[in-house]
């Protein structure tokens, strides 16, 4: 057992070595065939953990051993695979904040990551998966840090405290060979931001996109106000060594270093990219009445918007608008410059800035009405 | 007898290998030879049947591995008693999927689960629309077996990851062709003209101008040894818009360009003896553009003419006591021309403070519609990307716009004598149907007199 334990932790003691030979021997090293990892990511940068979760399941042998990986992020909505995220989240609110958006690769609903927000992954060959069994380490590990929190999982792999409260939920993904679940723990996270994020942007949308089931949420603090982070990570690994029957200490890793996973900075870059965040979304359409206004006559007028957007782009969009408001040349030209522009809001003000640009008077008025009111659908 | 059979044995091998090689020209001239004798049918690879005009060559491939086998693709076994699950396409019909590609995912109760091709071929049919449910066993989809689209497609898509990855942003605009074939541009080339369409609100899917050439070059020498195809691509309705409007702008307008040059020596100098003092207290960096949008507006009260627009329904010249004047602000998203408001009563650091909000509204994608329309005169600065000299082009329906260039040490006579001096070459594009050529040249002159020395704002000269 000693001697396991150096051969593992020898190469991470040659103090200045090098990092690549480090990392490399954590997962290659073929002393430990029945063994498991326990990492911990240095980053904050939810692209970069997520780079690394996808470079972990994609070049480590899985049938070997099990992994945990720990990490936390910098203030982010992810959602999940299959999910829209102007349904899922607020993201003018989220643009005004700076808070970015992630896709995740597995599957499930939206949650909001802050550092107050510990995120644990399971690794495991497909076999080996167990979500049950994953959750146990979770709740178990509490029970003994607090044993009055009364901590339980349910069917759906949520962990709930009181009975009633969700302090963890759960996403996973199989591939080919590999496997891999994860999940949150609110220690500590901002719930007031957690609330406003998480609701919709844009009322009007039909889509089959994974829906969210919303709870009410709370953090471990709010109830065991003494639970310091390092305590909780702590606890967390030991329990994980207890229930796999390993011994292993936890390893911090940098998700930047190219030379210890090579490939992960272009995996990085392909989670941030607009083509995965936004162009993943499954298909839907927007239907909806626009209110439009000309204030100088003070007279109004109703007109019905259909959208369909595709891959994040619009597909097709129609504008029922009266011929006396505004000439149908004008509409037609708003619905035919928004079609194959992504869905954003600042883009759609781009084209109509466009369009504007030759008219004037009472024309001018009433199309700077309308492009207005479109954007509004989309924000 | 003998000698000639052997000739024509000869012949015949001869012209056999040129029929296999697929060269019909070759194939024609050596069928007139073996015409004289008779049709031959060849056993594995070649038969000739005499056609009225000509002879036609058919080629028949009996071997196993060509025989085209449609396989349909059933749901794999969910995990842990799960029953159902909805179905994400990743691959469309007539996608070709090499084998444990993955076709599609499965996410039921919060996994994601995906599921890979089991062999290499073209995708015939989707059996399950996309989000619908499946359970275990449910057909999925059809596979046709063997070898799909010729790999000279997939040649530049394995290039373009590893090359398009160094500068994220320009993989997320590359411009969304229908059959993402290669990431060369074919349609413009990835450098415009910089002043004449810096003006211009372009789509995300544009140029990256500084970014778009380095990558297309590189992948030249690589993907042109592998095909010499095209691809076609079409036209974005927001370039089809704003090409439309340029080319009405030329053929309205009579436009004309003067040039100019400016000394940035003293501007240099100030910017430099004031930079930390108005950061300090300004909390924003102090650039040259406030200098030029101020001597614009100045210049513009003092010349109304410049400022002013022909109707060309009504045939009036509209005037205008306001000056807006558009700036053009790169973001990673592309070009994007929001419009400074009432100019004419800002001082530098009004100027900058709002060039600084525009410019973080753009990066934050917060710009609205009215942050973007209007404007009555343009400026645009060719010089960040290195330009010396050029023309830039109006932006309807404004009257003129002023191009700024790269500045660059020349050597310059000052006061009879030969100095090296930060030199600007700047340039008036104007429409002479509403200005003439002495008030466009004041004008200019007037930009140069204000930057060369800002005392002069001082002093109403």
């Amino acid at each position: 057992m000693s001697s396991q334990l150096s051969r593992i932790f020898s190469p991470l003691r040659a103090g200045n070595g090098n990092q690549l030979n480090r990392t490399r021997s954590l997962f290659f090293d073929s002393a430990n065939s029945r063994a498991g990892l326990v990492l911990q990511s240095q980053s904050t940068d939810v692209y970069q953990n997520l780079a690394l979760e996808d470079w972990i399941d994609a070049h480590v042998d899985l049938q070997q051993r099990s992994i945990l990986l720990l990490w936390r992020n910098r203030p982010v909505v992810v959602i999940g695979r299959h999910q829209n995220p102007w349904t899922e989240c607020n993201l003018s609110a989220m643009r005004r904040l700076g808070i970015p958006l992630a896709r995740r690769r597995s599957g499930g609903g939206t949650v909001y990551h802050d550092l107050g927000n510990l995120n644990m992954t399971f690794f495991a060959s497909k076999k080996g998966y167990d979500r049950q069994r994953n959750l146990k380490v979770v709740t178990e590990a509490l029970r003994r840090l607090r044993p009055e929190l009364a901590v339980q999982s349910t069917e759906r792999f949520d962990i709930l405290l009181n009975g009633h409260y969700k302090i963890s939920g759960t996403a996973s993904r199989l591939s080919r060979k590999s496997s891999y679940h994860h999940c949150t723990l609110l220690h500590s996270a901002d719930r007031s931001a957690l609330s406003s994020l998480l609701r919709p942007s844009c009322p009007h949308i039909q889509s089959n996109a994974t829906p969210s089931i919303p709870s009410p949420v709370t953090n471990l603090t709010d109830h065991a106000p003494s639970l310091e982070w390092e305590e909780l990570l702590d606890a967390l690994v030991q329990q994980y060594n207890r229930e796999f029957g390993l011994s292993c200490m936890s390893t911090m890793v940098d998700p930047t270093n190219e030379s210890s996973f090579p490939g992960v900075s272009n995996m990085a870059a392909e989670l941030r990219s607009w083509e995965w965040t936004f162009g993943k979304t499954p298909k839907f359409s927007i239907e909806t009445q626009l209110e439009l206004m000309d204030e100088q006559l003070d007279a109004r007028c109703s007109a019905s918007l259909h959208m369909e957007v595709k891959s994040g782009r619009v597909e097709s969009c129609r504008l029922d608008i009266t011929e006396d408001w505004l000439p149908l040349k004008l509409s037609k030209q708003l619905t035919d410059i928004l079609i194959g522009e992504r869905f954003c809001p600042h883009r759609v003000a781009a084209s109509a800035a466009e369009l504007l640009r030759p008219e004037s008077g009472r024309l001018y008025r009433r199309l700077h009405n309308l492009c207005e009111a479109v954007v509004a659908v989309m924000d | 007898m003998l000698s000639h059979s052997r000739c024509l044995t000869r012949n015949f091998g001869r012209s056999l290998s040129a029929i296999r090689q697929g060269n019909n020209v070759l194939a024609r001239r050596s069928t007139s030879v073996l015409s004289a004798i008779h049709p031959i049918t060849l056993n594995n690879s070649v038969k000739y049947s005499p056609r009225s005009s000509g002879f036609q060559i058919q080629y028949f491939r009996t071997s196993v591995a060509y025989r085209d086998e449609v396989i349909t693709v059933k749901t794999p076994a969910f995990a842990e008693s799960v029953t159902e699950g909805d179905v994400r396409w990743e691959k469309a019909v007539g996608d070709t999927v090499s084998e444990d590609e993955v076709v599609c995912e499965i996410e039921t109760d919060k996994t994601s689960v995906q599921v890979p091709s089991p062999a290499a071929g073209v995708i015939e049919e989707l059996l399950v629309p996309d989000g619908g449910k499946v359970e275990g066993g449910t057909p999925l989809f059809k596979l046709k077996k063997g070898a799909g689209a010729p790999k000279t497609a997939e040649a530049p898509k394995a290039e373009a990851p590893a090359a398009t990855a160094p500068p994220p942003p320009s993989a997320a605009q590359a411009p969304p062709p229908p059959s993402a074939v290669g990431p060369i541009p074919t349609t413009m080339p990835p450098v415009p003209p910089v002043p004449a369409h810096a003006m211009d609100t372009k789509p995300v899917s544009a140029i990256k101008p500084t970014a778009a050439p380095a990558v297309p070059t590189a992948h030249a020498e690589g993907v042109a040894k592998a095909a010499r195809t095209e691809s076609r691509v079409k036209m974005n309705r927001m370039r089809l818009r704003i090409a439309q409007r340029l080319k009405e702008a030329q053929n309205t307008c009579a436009m004309l360009t003067t040039f100019n040059e400016v000394d940035m020596s003293n501007i240099t100098e100030m910017r430099k003896a004031y930079k930390d003092a108005f950061l300090k207290k300004h909390n924003i960096k102090l650039g040259f553009m406030s200098a030029f949008v101020k001597a614009a507006a100045q210049a513009l009260t003092d010349q109304p003419a410049v400022n002013a627009v022909i109707d060309d329904t009504t045939k009036e010249i509209v005037y205008r006591d306001y000056v807006d004047i558009s700036v053009a602000v790169a973001t990673p998203k592309g070009l994007v021309v929001p419009v400074i408001r009432s100019v004419e009563g800002m001082n530098f650091a009004d100027i900058e403070k709002a060039i600084n909000l525009l410019g973080e509204k753009a990066r934050k994608n917060e710009l609205a519609v009215e942050d973007m329309d209007g404007g009555t005169f343009t400026i645009s600065n060719g010089g960040v990307f290195g330009s010396l000299f050029g023309t830039p082009i109006i932006n309807p329906p404004q009257s003129a716009i002023l191009g700024m260039h790269g500045i660059f040490d020349r050597p310059v006579a000052v006061g009879g004598k030969v100095e090296i001096r930060p030199m600007m070459y700047v340039a008036l594009t104007y429409d002479h149907r509403l200005i003439d050529g002495r008030e466009a040249v004041t004008f200019l002159r007037k930009i140069k007199s204000v930057v060369e020395d800002p005392r002069v704002l001082l002093l109403d000269m």
